[in-house]
């Protein structure tokens, strides 16, 4: 459903992507996991171009578009078909919580208003936050903004969601939530691209888990190949690093 | 003759004159506003992309008009602008009383010129209070980019542009008194006239004094009420 071939990104002299290929299946959940540095982000802001690639194609469905000179038109077509979940929640600061997630129904997607609210409220209520409507995301701690986030997404509908390590700037008794209703998309069989460091979330939910360095994939495979058997001794070594004690173990 | 220090009928008179020269000086100030807002925010958008000529032009004009006292734009742009003009109209044989001209279209020029220098640098900054993630998200929801300012940038980005906004504006009137050196009939001007008749300098000072006075501060006062308007979804966050 989704094909991403040869991606390359450099910034200034600094390669962060080598030429990056990637296959999602309708109804995956996709883990890309790797050290910091390593072109995760990049990759998932180039097939949205919030990034422009150097050099790369991305085919959604019946879509075909070169990620670096595809037209305003074309860029406007892939962004119809995806969502993405950022980092640091990025809500529209100055809307509601409904108003965050009907703004891409109503303006981009030119869904009739009161339609697009109902579906707003749908997704609110969906990932826990039905008494949360009117709040303004100042008035939403973290975890709450990034559910906002998720139901922004979600609303739209689109082929796949990217997800840019999206717990990663929350403080840690807040992530649980959001994780958990991350579970909750992916069983409804939405199509997710994750970027994370959540190993427990990679185990439980993925169905194919990437990892990458220094602008490669250097290995993918299930949850199973890639934290219990892996073959690269890059991924041993990172493995290592991130799950202390848990992995030894298991060799 | 009066020998006391106040002429207080003279006072209360000419308060009334300078007060009819508020029309000619609010018109300007609008009308400059008007020119001004969409120039500066449009040239402090090519700023912040760096937009490679234009980026160049404004700084040059931003130093240009910084860099020169008001006044003297006033006198160079009052006597070049109609040597340009009569020399093109000369060669097309137009028929033009360029020298007859109200002053008021040159005001409208020199004030919308100078104002606009100062707006590039308070929507500059107010742009940058604006995170790129807000933009990003927008077009990540399928907004254009025009769709992204109007709705997310804009709104936000004028709530940090308010209190400078503000002082500009404030400024721009302050800065109409000017005008009387093109004969343009605003207040100043208009009290210095009655004053001129019986010398009654100070009281017709103490009336222009009053009236850009009471003006700024109901300026200042309007500027409040919009600033917490626009600012409302912050404000909730600590009620």
């Amino acid at each position: 459903m989704l094909e991403i071939r040869d991606v390359h990104k450099s910034f200034g002299k600094n390669e962060i992507l080598k030429g990056v290929d990637l296959t999602v299946d309708k109804g995956d959940v996709v883990v890309i996991l790797g050290p910091s540095g390593s072109g995760k982000t990049t990759l998932l802001r180039c097939i949205n171009f919030l990034e422009r690639a150097d050099k790369g194609t991305a085919t959604f469905g019946d879509l075909n578009v070169d990620l670096h000179s595809a037209s305003k038109k074309e860029v406007l077509a892939v962004r119809k078909k995806s969502a993405f979940v950022f980092q640091n929640y990025n809500l529209f600061n100055n809307k509601t919580a409904i108003e965050n997630v009907a703004e891409g129904l109503i303006i981009g997607r030119k869904v009739p208003k009161e339609e697009a609210y109902k579906i707003s409220r749908d997704a609110l209520d969906k990932v826990g936050l039905s008494n949360k409507y009117d709040s303004y995301p100042s008035q939403l701690s973290g975890g709450q903004q990034q559910r906002v986030g998720i139901a922004r997404a979600v609303a739209l509908n689109p082929d796949v969601i990217l997800f840019d390590e999206p717990t990663s700037a929350l403080d840690p008794e807040l992530v649980g939530e959001v994780l958990e209703v991350m579970k909750d998309i992916a069983r409804e069989g939405t199509t997710m691209i994750v970027v994370t460091h959540e190993m427990g979330f990679a185990k439980d939910v993925a169905k194919k888990v990437i990892f990458m360095d220094g602008g490669n994939i250097i290995e993918e495979g299930t949850p199973h190949e890639i934290f219990v058997t892996p073959k690269e001794e890059r991924t041993r070594r990172f493995l290592r690093r991130v799950l202390p004690g848990e992995y030894d173990f298991e060799i | 003759m009066d020998s006391s220090l106040i002429n207080v009928e003279f006072l209360i008179d000419t308060f009334f004159v300078a007060l009819s020269g508020v029309p000619i000086a609010l018109l300007v100030t609008v009308v400059a506003l008007a020119i001004a807002l969409p120039i500066g925010f449009f040239l402090a958008l090519t700023r912040i992309n760096e937009i490679p000529v234009l980026n160049g032009f404004t700084k040059v004009y931003v130093s240009f008009v910084r860099g020169t006292p008001i006044i003297i734009q006033i006198f160079v742009l009052y006597s070049i602008l109609p040597l340009i003009l009569s020399r093109i109209f000369e060669q097309y044989n137009i028929d033009f009383p360029i020298y007859d001209v109200n002053p008021l279209w040159y005001a409208f020029i020199i004030f919308s010129f100078n104002t606009g220098a100062t707006l590039v640098e308070v929507f500059r900054s107010a742009l940058k209070t604006v995170s790129a993630g807000q933009l990003e998200a927008a077009y990540s929801v399928g907004l254009s980019t025009a769709q992204a300012y109007r709705r997310i940038v804009i709104p936000q980005m004028l709530v940090s542009a308010m209190p400078n906004l503000c002082t500009a504006t404030i400024n721009l009137i302050k800065a109409t008194s000017l005008g009387y050196a093109i004969s343009l009939q605003e207040i100043t001007l208009k009290a210095k006239v009655a004053a001129n008749v019986g010398y009654n300098y100070l009281e017709a000072y103490i009336d222009i004094f009053i009236v850009y006075l009471i003006l700024c501060i109901t300026v200042e006062y309007l500027f409040k009420v919009a600033e917490k308007r626009l600012s409302r979804y912050k404000a909730l966050a600590t009620a």
